[in-house]
């Protein structure tokens, strides 16, 4: 498989659009939307934790192209909190209880539409990695902080 | 408010990430896209069709416990 392309980033907006899910892009492909310059290998999808939510990414997830039993199907519409997909044309993390982010309501009344994309804001996409601790988030905070300090000169956050 | 002053980082952005920050923000979104995203082969990580987790504290835990360490998957 190869890179993520900007096609199937297009490809996931348009079908979570035609089935109404709502969804914000976090983590660093969330960052890389809001022009944050880095490098990442797959998509990070901050998804709301509703059956019908759930039901409506399902029929989307599949219209993509992903192959779902109906046991992983159930999972997603029950709302696991992580489900992590390599069973599709690309990679994709579904998240339905973000490290560091208390509602999905909260983080929607903050997002930023980028071409048509839904982003968490980047104050939560630092707080949901300073709150996961990872090793490899370590580094990357305080440029990501920068960028934040960057976008706010700017007045685009 | 004077827009020299309103165009001023709030504190100091190392000279190098700024320089990196405006010439991302010259480049189209599909051009930092394409630049953005590298596929590499992550051990372990990589080797199932599909995984879930009830909890995060869960994924975490695993992560912790199956993948290689120098991923950096590991809490601090």
């Amino acid at each position: 498989m190869g890179a993520f392309e900007y096609r199937q980033a297009e490809e996931i907006r348009d079908a979570f659009g035609r089935h109404g899910v709502r969804y914000l892009f976090i983590g660093k492909s969330g960052a890389i939307l809001l022009g944050y310059p880095d490098s990442t290998q797959d998509a990070d999808l901050f998804l709301e934790k509703t059956a019908v939510n759930g039901n409506a990414a399902v029929r989307a997830i599949r219209e993509l192209g992903f192959e779902l039993t109906d046991d992983q199907a159930a999972e997603i519409e029950r709302g696991k909190d992580f489900v992590q997909l390599k069973n599709g044309p690309f990679d994709l993390d579904l998240v339905f209880a973000p490290d560091g982010i208390e509602r999905f309501s909260d983080a929607w009344s903050r997002r930023h539409e980028v071409s048509g994309f839904p982003v968490c804001s980047i104050d939560d996409i630092i707080a949901s990695k300073r709150a996961a601790g990872r090793e490899k988030d370590r580094e990357s905070l305080s440029r990501l902080e920068s960028f934040r300090d960057y976008l706010r000169s700017r007045g685009l956050t | 408010m004077n827009n020299a002053v309103v165009n001023k980082p709030k504190r100091n952005v190392p000279p190098e990430w700024l320089a990196e920050f405006e010439a991302a923000a010259r480049r189209p979104l599909r051009q930092r896209w394409k630049y953005a995203f590298i596929k590499t082969y992550k051990p372990v990580m990589d080797d199932a069709r599909y995984r879930s987790f009830d909890t995060m504290a869960e994924y975490r835990e695993w992560c912790e416990k199956n993948l290689p360490r120098w991923l950096g998957y590991g809490r601090v």
